[in-house]
Formats: structure tokens, C-alpha cells, sequence
């Protein structure tokens, strides 16, 4: 398991875990960021990302984006 | 009896495009999440729906809120229950909008799906089943294309005949296993303290540990520790928090929904048109430059002074042209018909006062139309939301978010939307802090005053323009480090999570929709607020006391016997200007007001009546600081002069001024407390009227130590401003703020980290 923003651009990784509990955590979720949820990253910028997930396109900063796991 | 249809959906998936359709009205609408952020109610077109009402909410990810805007849409469908819903799904995106839909199934209420984008989804090259669909959720689904207004017809048939059926969707079975076991328990110990229509939905908040859920049930302590109970064995034995159980069985009951009725054209993870612009636009390196060029293209084609800038054309041509000759000579001809001669009373009314002070405005419209559709463009392209990310990195390290940037750029437009588009930031520090700031961007009615310091005073250098948009931002930024460092406002920002929406071609129909809404509301007040201020600004500056005589001043002032040299001597004395500068306007009521109140503006530079004045009219409306200047610098009264209103005044402006005093002005007049109308804004918003007071106070103060820094230190750098006690107070001012933006500050406690919006306003 790494953090998603780790990952390369482009490539299809798999949701394994969302860590932290909190409100942030349920909208993440709401939004289709799910355990199990294949999804890839857009683009990067310094950290921050843009998520492909479930066809919509999410901007992450740095800090959450290091909260997901894949 | 009438009835109620509520469109439900999530943001920026076209409920208001829809309900504009549907109603005839026009309510904005705008490519980013988070435009509607109140509801709004709409009649139905239509002779044989005529009883039927539509409501628009805010856009929704789920009926748990996150941001404030969404509380409005979960209080309206839970407890004020229309009779029913028109959920929008953006087909485009259908998984996670069905994440919604089986919360909003739940309900109870009838519903119909309507399948919305359909163009883009056969453009993507998709397909839709839509009878499985409806098959598979166990309610109607209807096509359509709200934009191009396919399929709105057949929709609302099948929302009225539902609603007036009241039959509900036949509920399908989402969640599985232990966890329906679960939930079913819970319904069980819940039993008669819920409606039994809404058992089912209370059952799973509770499962939840929806507090406001829980709440309103009014449960016995014994029957709250049974639920614990079944809630901690589940997770448990699931080994998940009971919130993402729920969440996962929805998904996993929405893939078999798509996996029967969904046919994806492209392959997951493929990059769309929208990627690919993304990969520059939102570049690290590129991103910041091209939103830096954008704005200045912007400025530049509204306000500049090049070949480019249509919006300066056809203002000078207002300005020289209309009201510079065709208006001022069609009142002069009309009045002489009916034979109004000048000096009387009624001309001076409405020449000076009237034509003089709504033409000072009006000459700026075609200005603000360019600006106007410039930034409806940006906005309906899809690119504020890029703005807000890519700002969130810079901002981040000012403790900002990169949210707040989105309440910023709307207010260059106007900003009381500006204002409102606060809550869409989830951090209730954020927020306060955002709805003290936001005003200091330049709105539409600042350009005026732009306008005018920089015609006047700078020979219409872009520059001027150019500073003043970055004076709105500077000052929102140092606000942020300087209060970010008080205990109120401590704590590091929400994470940034945001939704980047597919770009678009504009429509341009709806672009021009936009601009015209914008720019008919100044117009309007041009016609209003602006004629009223301007009569009473004119007669309180043509009536006056001249050495013991009332009455008209310029009658008066050509009455040898009254005005004595001794006289004009004094005057000029008392109103600090030059004795051959003196002029009958001198004498007015409003100078001698005005004159009581100036020494308050004395440290900034421009502590005469009339600038006084003239900040205190900008209050009703900032373009009327302007249109105050039309008025008050309107009185040569020789032949050919009269009448030349928007740059007829400059030379005389000019020579009042002195450019490090004009600029002074400019940046109090910008940055000091906005109009009633973003007063009041900022008063709903807060709902607190000492945070409003606060905000007020703040934004006043903040212009003052900057207009009194700019003054004294740079007009002592330049040479236009002697040494003296003010370039003391500069000094100690410039300290001030540099102790309170370099200082440590209040230091958040893990407590302050994350104030949510939607809990403080609970």
C-alpha cells in the first residue's frame, strides 16, 4: 500500500484504504472515492491532484490525497 | 390544491438550466458546483399546469450536507417533503449521481429520474438502457437534454401525473446481508416513534448515527443503547464504520444498477478533450501564468486603452458622444420648448443634477457589458473551478483555501453573489473570514471610479486598472496571513475537495443571457437609486447660505452686493481651497456639511468636501461616487461647457488632485465598506450582527491604514507630500502591519483545526 499521490499520472490504481475518520471522509466517499474503486490521476500540481473517479474529475489537495491509500 | 416539484441532483448537473426551461425565469447558471446556493420557487409554464410549482434547489452529493448550501437542500426534501421529485442524474456521470438517487428513494416521495446530458452521452459514444434502468431503480427514468430543452415535455407529464398519483417507486432492496438484518432491527426498536412512511429512511440514518436524524425521533434512552448496539456488532463483524458500510452497499448496489443498463464508450481512465486541456491549464508551472494572463486580457479588453479594448470605446464614445452631446442638447431643446430657461431652478435640476450625475454612470455601462461577458464566458467555459485549484496551492500557505477564490472572482463581477458564493467553503473560519474580504475585490460599479482616477489623473493608463484588481487581491491575501494569526480565525483550512466540471463551448445564448441580466441591473439602478442620490446630492449642493442669504447659490454668487471680497476670502478660507478657486458651490449645504466631515479624510489626501461626499454616496451604490463627482464638478456654467459630463470634468478633477492623492482615493474608495446592497449580503450571511459590524469595521480600517500608508510614505518618496506628523503615523501604520503579518500568531490547538460550516450554523 502507498498514498495515491504517489502514483504515476495516468495510471489505473485501486482504491485499499481510506484512512482518518471524519466528515471529509463521508464526502470522499460521496463523491465515489471508495474502497475497492479503481480510479487514475489527471494531473499533479506540486501535490495537489485531479482524480478520475467514477467519470467525474475530483481535485484533491496534497494532505487528502495522501490520506488515500492504493 | 397546488403542488410541489422539487428538482433535486447533484451540482453543476443542470437543475437550474431545467428549471429556467420549465418556469420562464432566469436564474443564473453557471459551469462550477455550487452556483445555486439558495432555493428558488418558479411557476410552471403552461396553461394546464398552472397549480403546479417547481423548486430549484442547490446542488446535493447525498443528504448527509457537507458545505452550508447543501443544508438548505436536505431541509427542504426531508422535512418539507414536496409531492415530488425530479431527480437530475448527469449521464455522463451516472454512477456516482445514483449514490442520491437510492438516498433520495428512500424518502418516499414520488419521483421520477431524469436522465439529463443525454447529447454528451451518445456524443461519448455511451448507451443507456432505459427501461432496464428503470426496471433496475424501481421508478421512472425520462431522457433528456436540458440545455438544447429535449425531453422536458415528456419529463414534467410524468412528474405531475406522479405527483398527482402520489404513488411512490416501488422500493428495490439496496443494502445486503447483516447489514439489511442490521438496519431491519433498528427499524424494529425504532417502530412507532417514526412516521411508518419514513421508517425505513430513519432506520438507516439512525444506523448512521445521524444526530439530527436521531434527534427529531425522540427516542428513549433504552431504545437508543438497543441501537448502539445492533450498530457496534455490525461494524463489528464488518469491521468498517457504519457510514462507509452504508456507502459501500450503495455502490455496490448502483454497479449491478449500471452493469444491466450502462454501456461505456470509452475505456476507463481514457483522457477526454477536458483532460487534455486540463494537463496544461492546470499545470504546475503553467497554471498560475495563464490565470495571470487571462485576467489581464480580460481588464485589458474592458478597460484598457489599446486598438484591443472595445469596452474602453464604447465608453469614451457614451461619454464624448451621448451624453457629452446628444442627451445634454436633447433636454436642452426639450426644456426650451417648454421654455425652461438655464439658471432656473428646473434646469439646474435637470441638467446638473439628473442628466449630469446618471450620464457620469451610464457612460461606464458599455464597460462593465464587456467585463461582464468576459467573465460569463470564464464562468460558463468551466474554468473557475481550475482557478480554485490552482490557487489552493498558493493560498495554502497563507492558511487560505483555494475556495475562497471562487467568492473573489465572482465579486469582481458584483459582489453581493460574490458574497453569497461563500458557502460553498465548508470551514466556518474560512468562511467568516472570506465574507470580510471578498468585497475587496473590484466589483462592476468600482470600475467607475477606476475609471475616473485613472482618466483623469493617469492619462487612462492600463496600469491603473491593472493595480487596482491586484490591490483587491494583495489585500485579501495580507488579510488572510494578518487574521489567520488571531485565535478567531486559527487553524489550518478544509481540505480541498471540489469537482472539476467537463469543459464547454459557452452557449451563447446564455452568456449574453447573463451579461445582459448583470449589466440591466446597473442600468436599472441608474435609473433609481442613482436619480434620486443625484437630485439630492444637486440640491444640496444649488441651495446654500451665501453671507446670510438662502437661496440658490450660483443666483446669489452673481449678486455683487452679497459676495463681498471679504467674503470670498473667508469662504476659501473655511473650505481650504485657493480664494480664485472658490465657486458658488462652495456656499451649498453639502460643502458645509461635507466640509464638517472632511478633516476624518485630511491624512489620506483628499480631505475636501466634495471627495468626502462622494465617499459617503458610494455607499448607496459605489458607482455613485462617481456620479456624485458628475454633479459636484459640473459647475462651470459658461455656454459651451455645460453639458460635457464624463470627461468634461476631467481637467477639473485633475487639477484638484494631485496623482499620489487621486490614487489614495482610489484605493479608500475601493477597499473601505462596500454598498448597502453587499452590507446587507454580508449581514444574511454572517447572521450575527457583531461579525457583521466586525466586517465592516475591518474592511474600512484596512482602506484607511492603506490609503494613509500610500499618501504620506509615497507621496513623501515622490516629493508631492511635505515631512510632517503624518508621514509619522505612516511609519508607525506600515509598522504595525508588518508586525502583525510577520508575528507568530495564535497557534491552533488540535480542537480549532476543523470548524465545519454546517455544525457552527446548525
Amino acid at each position: 500500500m502507498m498514498p495515491l499521490s504517489l502514483s504515476d499520472v495516468g495510471q489505473m490504481v485501486v482504491i485499499q484504504k481510506i484512512s482518518g475518520n471524519d466528515e471529509v471522509k463521508l464526502h470522499l466517499a460521496e463523491l465515489g472515492f471508495v474502497v475497492g474503486e479503481e480510479i487514475s490521476i489527471v494531473n499533479k500540481n506540486g501535490g495537489n491532484l485531479i482524480v478520475n473517479v467514477k467519470d467525474s474529475r475530483i481535485a484533491l489537495d496534497r494532505n487528502l490525497a495522501n490520506r488515500i491509500y492504493i | 390544491m397546488g403542488i410541489k416539484i422539487a428538482l433535486a441532483g447533484n451540482p453543476n448537473s443542470g437543475k437550474t438550466t431545467l428549471f429556467n426551461d420549465l418556469t420562464g425565469s432566469r436564474q443564473y447558471v453557471g459551469n462550477w458546483p455550487g452556483v445555486t446556493v439558495e432555493k428558488k420557487e418558479g411557476k410552471l409554464k403552461g396553461a394546464e399546469y398552472k397549480d403546479v410549482v417547481i423548486q430549484d434547489l442547490p446542488g446535493i452529493y447525498s443528504l448527509s450536507p457537507y458545505t452550508l448550501e447543501e443544508v438548505v437542500s436536505r431541509t427542504y426534501l426531508v422535512t418539507e417533503k414536496p409531492d415530488a421529485i425530479i431527480n437530475i442524474v448527469d449521464g455522463t456521470n451516472i454512477e456516482r449521481n445514483l449514490y442520491l438517487t437510492t438516498q433520495l428513494l428512500e424518502l418516499n416521495i414520488p419521483m421520477v429520474v431524469a436522465l439529463n446530458m443525454m447529447d454528451l452521452v451518445r456524443k461519448n459514444g455511451d448507451t443507456v438502457n432505459v427501461k432496464a434502468l428503470s426496471e433496475a431503480l424501481g421508478c421512472e427514468v425520462v431522457e433528456l437534454s436540458a440545455l438544447k430543452g429535449e425531453g422536458t415535455d415528456a419529463l414534467i407529464k410524468r412528474a405531475v401525473d406522479a405527483a398527482k398519483a402520489g404513488k411512490t417507486s416501488q422500493s428495490r432492496e439496496v443494502l445486503s446481508g447483516n447489514v439489511k438484518a442490521a438496519v431491519d432491527k433498528i427499524a424494529e426498536i425504532i417502530g412507532s416513534a417514526s412516521d411508518s412512511k419514513f421508517l425505513r429512511f430513519n432506520a438507516i440514518k439512525a444506523f448512521e448515527r445521524d444526530e439530527k436524524a436521531i434527534e427529531g425521533l425522540n427516542l428513549s434512552s433504552s431504545q437508543k443503547d438497543q441501537i448502539e448496539k445492533v450498530i457496534a456488532e455490525t461494524e463489528k463483524s464488518m469491521d468498517d464504520d457504519s457510514e462507509s458500510i452504508i456507502t459501500n452497499e450503495r455502490y455496490n448496489y448502483i454497479t449491478g444498477v449500471t452493469a444491466k443498463a450502462v454501456k461505456k464508450g470509452r475505456a476507463k481512465g481514457e483522457l477526454s478533450v477536458s483532460d487534455k486541456i486540463d494537463r496544461i491549464v492546470t499545470n504546475r508551472v503553467l497554471g498560475l501564468p495563464i490565470f495571470a494572463v487571462v485576467m489581464f486580457l480580460i481588464y485589458a479588453i474592458a478597460m484598457g486603452g489599446w486598438s484591443v479594448s472595445i469596452g474602453t470605446a464604447a465608453t469614451d464614445f457614451t461619454n464624448d458622444v451621448i451624453f457629452g452631446e446628444w442627451v445634454p442638447g436633447f433636454f436642452d431643446a426639450l426644456l426650451g420648448v417648454f421654455g425652461v430657461v438655464e439658471g432656473s431652478v428646473l434646469y439646474g435640476l435637470i441638467q446638473d443634477g439628473i442628466v449630469a450625475g446618471v450620464g457620469a454612470v451610464i457612460g461606464f455601462v458599455p464597460q462593465m457589458l464587456v467585463l461582464f461577458l468576459l467573465l460569463a464566458i470564464l464562468e460558463d467555459i468551466g474554468y473557475m473551478a481550475r482557478v480554485a485549484f490552482v490557487m489552493d496551492r498558493i493560498f495554502r500557505q497563507f492558511g487560505l483555501s483555494g475556495k475562497a477564490f471562487i467568492p473573489c472572482l465572482v465579486a469582481t463581477g458584483c459582489g453581493v453573489p460574490g458574497v453569497m458564493a461563500s458557502r460553498t467553503i465548508e470551514n466556518e473560519r474560512d468562511r467568516k473570514m472570506t465574507l470580510m474580504t471578498t468585497t475587496f475585490m473590484p466589483c462592476g460599479a468600482k470600475l467607475p471610479i477606476i475609471g475616473l482616477i485613472a482618466g483623469a489623473v493617469f492619462g487612462g493608463s492600463p496600469w491603473i486598472a491593472a493595480s487596482a484588481y491586484f490591490i483587491g487581491i494583495g489585500s485579501i491575501v495580507l488579510s488572510g496571513i494578518i487574521l489567520k494569526k488571531f485565535k478567531a480565525f486559527a487553524g489550518i483550512p478544509a481540505p480541498f475537495v471540489m469537482e472539476l466540471p467537463a469543459y464547454h463551448i459557452p452557449s451563447v445564448s446564455g452568456v449574453l443571457r447573463a451579461t445582459w441580466e448583470r449589466g440591466w441591473s446597473f442600468i436599472k439602478r441608474a435609473g433609481s437609486v442613482i436619480v434620486i442620490s443625484s437630485v439630492i446630492i444637486w440640491f444640496l449642493s444649488a441651495f446654500g447660505t451665501v453671507n446670510g442669504h438662502f437661496g440658490l447659490v450660483d443666483n446669489l454668487f452673481e449678486d455683487e452686493s452679497i459676495v463681498t471680497e471679504s467674503y470670498i476670502n473667508e469662504l476659501a478660507d473655511r473650505m481650504d481651497v485657493p480664494a480664485e478657486d472658490v465657486n458658488a458651490m462652495d456656499a451649498s449645504l453639502l460643502a458645509s456639511v461635507g466640509n464638517g466631515v472632511s478633516f476624518v479624510f485630511k491624512p489620506l489626501g483628499f480631505g475636501n468636501w466634495k471627495p468626502t461626499v462622494a465617499t459617503v454616496t458610494g455607499l448607496v451604490a459605489k458607482e455613485e461616487v462617481v456620479g456624485t463627482f458628475g454633479v459636484l464638478y459640473n459647475y462651470d456654467d459658461s455656454e459651451e461647457e455645460l453639458g460635457e459630463e464624463g470627461e468634461g470634468i476631467w481637467p477639473r478633477v485633475a487639477e484638484d488632485y494631485t496623482p499620489i492623492a487621486a490614487f489614495s482615493f482610489m484605493i479608500f474608495n475601493l477597499l473601505c465598506a462596500p454598498c448597502f446592497a453587499a452590507i446587507g449580503a454580508i449581514k444574511r450571511e454572517m447572521n450575527n450582527a457583531k461579525w457583521t459590524w466586525a466586517a465592516i469595521g475591518y474592511m474600512t480600517g484596512w482602506a484607511y491604514v492603506l490609503a494613509l500608508i500610500v499618501y504620506q510614505l509615497g507621496g513623501l518618496f515622490v516629493g508631492e507630500v511635505a515631512f510632517g506628523i503624518g508621514t509619522v503615523v505612516g511609519a508607525i501604520f506600515l509598522a504595525a502591519l508588518l508586525y502583525l503579518l510577520f508575528r507568530k500568531g495564535y497557534q491552533a490547538t488540535e480542537a480549532d483545526k476543523n470548524l465545519n460550516a454546517v455544525k457552527a450554523n446548525a
